[in-house]
Parts: structure tokens; C-alpha cells; sequence
């Protein structure tokens, strides 16, 4: 509705300048923006006052949105930028977020295959200029002869089967294929692994978890391969692209290269290293690729720590005799052998990392990750090694990375894992404050490595810190980018208990209804066990009174019959004490009724507290009846509550009598 | 997933063609039945539900909304992040309890919750002070220096005389063109350019309407041609033409008469010939006058001013009062 209103609104923004008549230009050294210097087109206006008009700076066509973007800083209390800002269509917990970012991506997908699948209707082209990814684009290959052209247009469509086919056709024909043409064939059937790649209207792959299994039964039909199922498909042997690579009579750098990647990708190692002799035999040079992807396969066919360490320092090795210049991706390769590699990874590390420096190959965070889980492996007690975290917090601070290597994304859940298990907050400060830097918050990940980052992150917050900062940046950070889970809750509750702030309960139960953790029965136990430990001031126990009753609905049978959670005696104890401090007793009488109904004894205590309050009101009914109760559930306290309540009260005949009922039949159980 | 499993249903149905309301009833049946057997599985319980909704009463839950956002906002938060850029109202976002429409039945206006009236209306929320300072200065990198000569306006329209504005505008819509961006308006001063008098009328009477007299600035405005560059370049052509015709003395110039003159001249106007006239007839008979002298007289002369004046500037008190007395002069009264 938002976007509509503002559609019919036409927004105008008019902004009218006065143009002196002069043309100049100046070149602009700074920033993203691209700025050229455009030519110089009429004579500088000279006079005797020597008035000196500066040249006219030129920028590229986005500069000036971009530099009015980075006036915007993020705000604190909105949602996900793609949701709709409304109270009712934000979501509160983290499935809910889920749920509507994967609703809005299978709309646009939805949309997209009507484009595609009827392309007539949606020819006339509206926007100024043309926006290219808006028309239809063609799904089906239009080519239709046999003929290289039909074989180049298939590749670019990613058509694997389709362009296999068509170049058996074309074999069959005997029309030959040119070696370039072959080269992308089997590039395409080594990046697929010779099967069709995933649609694209397929909603985005983030669904990595189990919360997806129980649509698989209902798409049976139309669902693609996921690209993670296509990474379990193994190579097969005599695939298209080996029997591909046989029939070339003079196979170049270049089909070596995609066949040893496709089989380095597909687990196919010792194939990968015996086709690799095959072209050293043939007196071939091997590229930069061919060496990375070997060296990823080096520790999948050794067993020892170092065989794969000569492994990996032979092929280097004759990189360097076939000069080629290993790039980025050589160097993360190497580190992540190494990670593997045992003790000799730490010693061997940095100087791999030096002599890369030499060749003036930069680190990306896929390295500093790397560098990080070869010195501190999970679960492996820290010896004097923290520093080398600082180091590398050093080395990036306040820099800003782009994506070159997939396993760029891991860096930051490992940093603040280690910062987590040494217990080194301002490591993670800083951690966090590198995300902050530029295009840094895309390395982040997808929504899982993000929800596993801020669950570490404040895991460690509740830990460390005091609890104003702690609620500083539980307010920055819930529910805008992160929705915490149970146990973050629970730790939270934790810090709440050591800094004795105990009045911010009711607040965060608040929260924890919202998020939706409000049914799982260790959480609110914890919640209530806190509350009624003390006795606080007047309001603040008002204002857990009030908790309590909205946490005694929770445990209420739901809607459709459905219990949820069910009382325990510990958490009903609670739940009166608290009332009963707050001076409830008509709610604490009906709640001390509950006991019967849901077959829970209660504590001996927890009756002399409820006396000592009847006593205070008076009520003497309510102590007979409390009598009769504990009576009832054939208490051992029972002759002593008797006692008591014989001496406290005036009691009249009828209630003598009961009393004195109770204690003989109290005598006569015992 | 659901959109695609309805499409094929949807299109047979509409190649359905029926005429008789028996069968399109029976078809609008049969569409219900054939959307609810196609959509997922947890919409169909939905729909069973609902269907037996009405009769048990309320059993689903209806999903509550959470607290709108200002209850969450702090008083000293940055409100460029929140309103970065120009949308519409959105009543749980701004944190101010405004009320706008017609109060009904001696009521209130209504509140900012669902009304319409703050929505429909443009707001400036994304431009408050803060925010234009923000974005002034992210922009100072685009600008370049004054020039430190030209410190006084009236150096600036000594070297630089002829001024043209033009505007840009920026919406969000299908095109991010818009048609008026291409209209200039180029204004010079008259006293600028260098003009005699004759050119000055000329010119003047050529502008006609695009000369403003109590400015003393012409202002030619173009829009006819498709492209600002264009319209630049015609509203420049037209400022020289202008200035060379107006040099130009052509030969039907002679034929001025009184009634296309700008301004009132006294000399051989009906008021002098009725000057002279009167004066001739206040002469003692047989005196010979020469009518140069006649004009010559300091009282006449007087009269002349004010009559000009009077015919010129206008009617006002002050000149009225100017030409009692030169008038009196004159009579010698």
C-alpha cells in the first residue's frame, strides 16, 4: 500500500539551479564514484580582475545518490529492509522472518516465471531508460539446426544436457568442433557436474535446514535440484566430460585444466592427480587453476600430516618451474591444507603468508579465516596464542573487503567464536566494529551464519559485561537484525540475576512472548524462579505480580484443546510467592486450587507462607480451608498448620469441630 | 509454489466460454472446489476450518500485531535513518500523536492510526533540518570554489550579465524523464547591453511582452525545442538577433507616428501648439514674437516638465500639485 500511495503521489523533488555561463573541468580524486575529465569545451573568461573560474568536476552517474546514501546510517528499530514497515508485517520471531522473506522472494518468482513462460504479453517496454532485467527473457535456445552457433547459444544458456547432445549430433555429422568451443563444453560439464543446473525460479537457497522437510511432500512436482544436492553428486566414471576429453585429438592447457577442477569439485582426487602426470607426460603447462584446484585435492589423498605438506610444497614447486604467478585463491588453498595439517600448519603458516606477501598476493579475510582455525582448533586448550588473534585484528582493522573467495564469509563466526571460548571481549568489539567498515556486513553470510554471529556475540555480552552495555546493545540489536533464541534469553536472565536488576523482568518477558519463546517451560521456570526468590520493593513486585498472571495463561489450555506447558510444583510455588508478596491473595487462592487439579503436592513452606498471609488478613475461612487443603493432600505439616491456626485465630464452634476432625484423623494416619 | 499449481487451473478456466447462467453457475462452483483441491495442503484445512469456523466459533488464534515502533524509539535517536528518503506516512513510525480530518458530531479530529487524509497528503519528513545539512555536506565535494573576485553581486552581474535557469527534477516513477526539465529561461538586463536609444526602444518594442520595465530585464523563455541543450542554444540565437535588429534602422522606421511613440514628447504636441496658442493670444496686440523665444521662457519650460511628467509617470498628487503651480506661473496668477 505504502508503494501504491507513493506511486499516486509522484513525489517531486524540483530543484532549480542557476547555471552561470561558464564550462570548465577538474578531475576528482576520491571516493567510490567513478569521475572522469570530460573535455574542455570553451575559452576560460579572463579580465583584469583576473577572476579565475575553476574547472567543472564530472563524476559518474551514480555519485551523487551514493553520496547521498552515506549520510543514512541504519536504524535500530526497523525490520529487514525488504519487509514492509508495518506493525502487523513485521515479523517477531525468526521463523516468522523466514517465512516472509522466502513469501517475498517466491512472489517475485512467481512473477518472473509468468514473464518468461508468456513473453507476448509483456512486450511494451515503459521505463526510461530501459531496465533490461525487467522484459521477458528467453528460455528456450533459438537455434534450432545443428551447428556450432546452436552449441555456443547452449552453453550460455547452461543448457548441459541439451549442448552434450548436440555435440554428439554434431560428431555423429562429422561437422568439426573447434577446440575453443569444446573448452566451453567441458567447462560447462565440469562446473555441472554433467547434470542441469538448478532453475532459477526456484526460491533462493537459503533453506539449508530442516524446516523445509515437511514441504518436500507437497513440491513434489517442479522443484528443481537444490545446488546443495547437485555438490553431493559424485563423479561418475566415463561421464560425458571424460569421454568428451578422449575423443579430442590434441586436448590444450585448457581442457586439462576444466576436466582436473571438475573432478577436484566432484571428489574424484586420485583421478584428479593421475590425469594431472597425463599432462605432464603430454609436455603441457598446467594454469594458476589447475594448480589451486590441486592443491585443494592435496589432502584428500595423503594421509599423513607431512606427505600432504610435501605434497603441497611439490606442486608449488613446479608452479614456480612453470612460472606461473599463483593468485589469492593459491594462497587460501594452501591455508586451508594446512588447517589440516596438524602442528606443521602453525609452523608452516606464516612463512607461506610471507613469501605470498612477496609476491604481492593481499590476504582476504578467507586467509586471516584460515590463518585463525589453524591456531586455535575448537575444544583445544589456549597456550599463550592470543595474540595471533590480535594480530589479525590488526592487520584488518578498518579495512574494507570485497568477496573473492567463498570461504570469505566463515571469518567472522570463527573470529567471534574464538572470541567466545577466550573470553576476550574487546577482541570482539573490535570484531564487530570491522563489520561496521564499508562493504564489510556482506561478508557476513547468509541468515544462518548471521544468527550463529550475534548468538556467540551476545553469549559473550551477557558474559562479560555489566548490564546497562549489555542492554545497550540488546535494544541496538533485537529484534532489527537478530531474534535470539531460547538459551540467549536465558543468559540474559543470568546477567540480569548477577547485576541484581532484577526489575527489568517483566520487560523481558515481554520480549520473550514476542519472540515467541514463551512455551518452552525451562525458560519461563528460570523466569519465575527468579521472580519469587526475594521480596522487592512495592511496584516492582506489583509489576511481577502482573507477569505472573499473564505467565499463568500461558500454562492455560490453548484454543484447540492444545496444552502447551504444564505446571510443575516448583513453578506454581513461584507463581504464589510472588502474589503473595504483592499482596494478591485472591488470585494466590484460586492459583493454590490449581494444585489439586493438576495433581501437584504442595511444599511445606509455601503453606506456612500462605498462613502467615492469611493470618495478616484475617480471613479465617481461608485458613481452615488452607487446613483442609494440606489435610487433603495427607501432608506431614498438617497436625503442625492445625496447631497454628488454633492458636492465631478466633475460631468458631463449627470450625473447632473441623479441626479438631482433622487432627484426630491426622493422629489416627500417622 | 502455489501460483504455479493455480495457473493451469486458472487458464483453462478462463478458455471456458458460457452463455447459459445455469452452467456459469455451475462452473463458479466448480471453480471454488478446483482452487481449494489446489492449493497447498495446510490451506485446504484452513478453508475446512473456516467453514466450520462460523459454526463452533472462533478456534484459530488470529495472528496479533506487535507494538507499533515508536514505543521503542528513544528520544535522541537519528531520525534521517528512519525517514531517509521521501515516503508516504506511516503512523507507527512517526512517534508524533498528529490528528487531521473533520471533526464529526462535535468530536475530535481523527487520530494518525488508519487515517487516510496523513497519508494522501505529501510530507516533508524526510527533509527536516538535520537531514539537509547531512546532505549539504555529503554534496560540498561536488562543488567547486567561488570564484574569490567575484565577492558582491553586483561584480557578478557586471561580468557575468546574462543569466539562464533552467530545473531538474527527481521522481520515482516509470520514466526518469520529465518533459519540463527541458525548459530555459535566459534573462539580461537592458542596461547591460550595449544599446542607443533608438536600439533600446526597438528592442523593447520587440520583446513586447518578455521586457519588464521596472526591472529593466528581458526574459525570453523557450520550450519548443526537445532537449535543454537545444533551447540554450535558441534562447542565445534569439538574444542576438534581437540585439543586431534593434541596430538596424530599416526604411518603413521613418514612418513613426505620434501614437507608436513610447514615451509623450512636448515638441509638436497638441499641449504646446495650445501653449502657444494661449501665450500669442495673452500677447499685447502688434508685439511680434518669435515662437523659440516664446518657448524659451523659464515658465514655459516649467510647464513642459510637468506635462511631461504627468503624461509619463502618471497621475499623482505630487505632479498634479506641479502643474497647478506651473500652470499658475504661467498665467502669472
Amino acid at each position: 500500500m505504502a508503494s501504491s500511495c507513493s506511486q499516486a503521489l509522484k513525489q517531486h523533488v524540483c530543484k532549480s539551479s542557476t547555471i552561470l555561463r561558464v564550462h570548465l573541468q577538474k578531475s576528482w580524486p576520491k571516493r567510490s564514484f567513478v569521475l572522469n575529465s570530460a573535455a574542455d569545451q570553451q575559452p576560460a573568461v579572463s579580465s583584469p580582475e583576473e577572476i579565475v573560474i575553476p574547472k567543472k568536476k564530472t563524476w559518474s552517474k551514480e555519485a551523487v545518490l551514493q553520496a547521498l546514501a552515506s549520510t543514512v546510517s541504519r536504524d535500530p528499530t526497523a525490520s529487514d529492509y525488504r519487509l514492509q514497515d508495518d506493525p502487523y508485517l513485521t515479523p517477531k520471531t525468526s521463523s516468522e522472518f523466514k517465512l516472509f522473506s522466502l513469501s517475498q522472494e517466491s512472489g517475485k518468482n512467481a512473477a518472473k516465471y509468468f514473464i518468461n513462460t508468456y513473453p507476448k504479453y509483456f512486450q511494451k517496454d515503459y521505463a526510461q531508460p530501459h531496465i533490461p532485467c525487467l522484459m521477458p527473457e528467453t528460455l528456450e535456445a533459438q537455434i534450432e539446426e545443428v551447428s556450432e552457433a546452436a552449441l555456443i547459444e547452449r552453453i550460455h544458456m547452461r543448457k548441459v544436457k541439451a549442448a552434450v547432445d548436440l555435440y554428439d549430433q554434431l560428431q555423429q555429422a562429422g561437422t568439426p568442433v573447434s577446440l575453443d568451443v569444446t573448452n566451453q563444453l567441458l567447462d560447462l560439464i565440469c562446473f555441472y557436474g554433467d547434470s542441469d543446473p538448478a532453475q532459477e525460479n526456484v526460491p533462493e537457497q537459503r533453506n539449508e535446514e530442516t524446516e523445509d522437510v515437511q514441504d518436500e511432500p507437497q513440491t513434489k512436482k517442479g522443484r528443481a535440484s537444490k545446488a546443495s544436492d547437485q555438490l553431493k553428486a559424485a563423479w561418475k566414471e566415463n561421464n560425458n566430460a571424460e569421454r568428451i576429453f578422449a575423443l579430442l585429438s590434441e586436448p590444450n592447457t585448457h581442457s586439462y585444466s576444466a576436466l582436473i577442477r571438475g573432478m577436484v569439485k566432484y571428489g574424484a582426487y586420485s583421478k584428479a592427480f593421475s590425469t594431472y602426470t597425463d599432462l605432464l607426460n603430454n609436455r603441457l603447462k598446467a594454469d594458476v587453476n589447475t594448480f589451486n584446484a590441486l592443491i585443494t585435492a592435496a589432502p584428500e589423498v595423503k594421509e599423513k600430516y607431512n606427505e600432504k605438506w610435501e605434497l603441497i610444497v611439490d606442486l608449488l614447486k613446479e608452479l614456480a618451474e612453470q612460472k606461473i604467478k599463483p593468485n589469492l585463491l593459491t594462497l587460501n588453498g594452501v591455508l586451508k591444507a594446512l588447517r589440516r595439517c596438524g602442528t606443521l600448519g602453525k609452523s608452516q603458516a606464516f612463512p607461506v603468508l610471507s613469501e605470498m606477501k612477496a609476491l604481492s598476493i593481499d590476504p582476504s579475510l578467507a586467509s586471516y579465516n584460515h590463518l585463525l582455525g589453524i591456531f586455535y582448533k575448537p575444544g583445544a586448550p589456549f597456550l599463550g596464542q592470543t595474540d595471533i588473534l590480535q594480530e589479525v585484528m590488526n592487520e584488518v582493522s578498518g579495512k574494507s573487503f570485497t568477496p573473492q573467495d567463498p570461504d570469505d564469509a566463515q571469518f567472522f563466526i570463527t573470529a567471534v567464536r574464538i572470541c567466545l571460548d577466550t573470553k576476550d571481549i574487546e577482541q570482539a568489539y573490535s570484531v564487530h566494529e570491522l563489520l561496521g567498515v564499508g562493504e564489510n556486513w556482506r561478508l557476513l553470510g547468509n541468515d544462518l551464519q548471521q544468527n550463529i554471529y550475534y548468538a556467540r556475540f551476545f553469549s559473550l555480552l551477557c558474559m562479560m559485561e555489566n548490564i546497562d552495555v549489555m542492554l545497550k546493545w540488546y535494544r541496538d540489536l533485537v529484534p532489527s537484525v537478530y531474534y535470539p533464541s531460547s538459551n540467549i534469553m536465558r543468559d540474559l536472565l543470568q546477567a540480569l540475576d548477577t547485576d541484581n536488576r532484577l526489575d527489568l523482568i517483566p520487560q523481558i518477558w515481554k520480549d520473550i512472548k514476542q519472540l515467541g519463546h514463551a512455551n518452552r517451560q525451562k525458560l519461563v521456570e528460570d523466569l519465575l524462579t527468579l521472580m519469587a526468590r526475594e521480596k522487592q520493593d512495592q511496584e516492582v513486585q506489583e509489576s511481577f505480580a502482573e507477569c505472573a498472571l499473564d505467565i499463568k495463561k500461558m500454562y492455560d489450555t490453548g484454543d484447540r484443546g492444545k496444552v502447551i506447558m504444564s505446571w510443575t510444583a516448583t513453578s506454581l510455588s513461584d507463581v504464589i510467592s510472588v502474589l503473595l508478596a504483592a499482596q494478591r491473595r485472591q488470585d494466590a487462592w484460586e492459583i493454590l486450587k490449581l494444585f489439586k487439579t493438576h495433581n501437584r503436592v504442595p511444599s511445606e513452606e509455601l503453606l506456612n507462607k500462605f498462613l502467615t498471609c492469611v493470618t495478616e488478613s484475617g480471613e479465617v475461612n481461608h485458613a481452615v480451608e488452607l487446613v483442609q487443603i494440606s489435610a487433603g493432600f495427607c501432608l506431614p505439616e498438617t497436625p503442625k498448620l492445625i496447631q497454628r491456626v488454633q492458636q492465631e485465630f478466633q475460631l468458631s464452634e463449627q470450625q473447632k469441630n473441623i479441626l479438631s476432625d482433622l487432627e484426630i484423623q491426622t493422629f489416627n494416619s500417622d | 509454489m502455489a501460483a504455479y499449481i493455480t495457473h493451469p487451473a486458472l487458464s483453462s478456466l478462463c478458455k471456458i466460454n458460457c452463455n447459459i447462467n445455469a452452467i456459469y453457475s455451475l462452473i463458479s462452483f466448480s471453480r471454488r472446489i478446483s482452487i481449494s483441491s489446489v492449493l497447498s495442503t495446510s490451506a485446504v484445512t484452513t478453508e475446512s476450518e473456516a467453514a466450520g469456523q462460523g459454526v463452533r466459533g472462533q478456534r484459530r488464534s488470529k495472528r496479533q500485531a506487535g507494538e507499533p515502533r515508536t514505543e521503542r524509539m528513544t528520544v535522541d535517536q537519528d531520525w534521517t535513518a528512519v525517514y531517509p528518503t521521501a515516503a508516504s506516512f506511516k503512523p507507527s513510525t512517526v512517534p508524533l500523536p498528529v490528528r487531521m480530518g473533520y471533526p464529526v458530531k462535535r468530536g475530535v479530529p481523527p487520530a494518525k492510526k488508519g487515517n487516510l487524509e496523513l497519508i494522501k497528503i505529501p510530507n516533508f519528513l524526510h527533509l527536516t533540518p538535520v537531514a539537509i545539512k547531512k546532505h549539504c555536506e555529503a554534496l560540498k565535494q561536488f562543488c567547486t570554489e567561488w570564484p574569490s573576485a567575484l565577492d558582491s553581486d553586483e561584480k557578478c552581474m557586471k561580468h557575468f550579465p546574462i543569466q539562464v535557469q533552467s530545473k531538474e527534477f527527481v521522481s520515482a516513477g516509470l520514466s526518469l524523464k520529465n518533459p519540463d526539465a527541458r525548459i530555459v529561461t535566459l534573462k539580461v538586463k537592458l542596461s547591460s547591453l550595449n544599446l542607443d536609444d533608438h536600439a533600446r526602444k526597438k528592442m523593447i518594442k520587440l520583446g513586447e511582452e518578455r521586457y519588464c520595465k521596472d526591472t529593466d530585464t528581458l526574459t525570453i523563455t523557450t520550450d519548443s525545442c526537445p532537449l535543454r541543450q537545444q533551447n540554450y542554444d535558441y534562447a542565445m540565437y534569439l538574444l542576438t538577433v534581437l540585439y543586431h535588429e534593434s541596430w538596424k534602422t530599416e526604411a518603413w522606421e521613418q514612418e513613426k507616428t505620434r501614437a507608436d511613440m513610447e514615451e509623450y514628447e512636448w515638441e509638436d504636441s497638441p499641449s504646446q501648439k495650445n501653449v502657444l496658442d494661449t501665450l500669442l493670444r495673452m500677447r499685447p496686440l502688434g508685439a511680434k514674437d518669435e515662437v523659440e523665444e516664446l518657448l524659451g521662457q523659464p515658465a514655459v519650460q516649467e510647464y513642459r516638465d510637468t506635462m511631461l511628467r504627468l503624461k509619463n509617470e502618471g497621475e499623482t498628487e505630487e505632479n498634479l500639485h506641479k502643474y497647478k503651480e506651473a500652470v499658475k506661473k504661467l498665467f502669472n496668477i
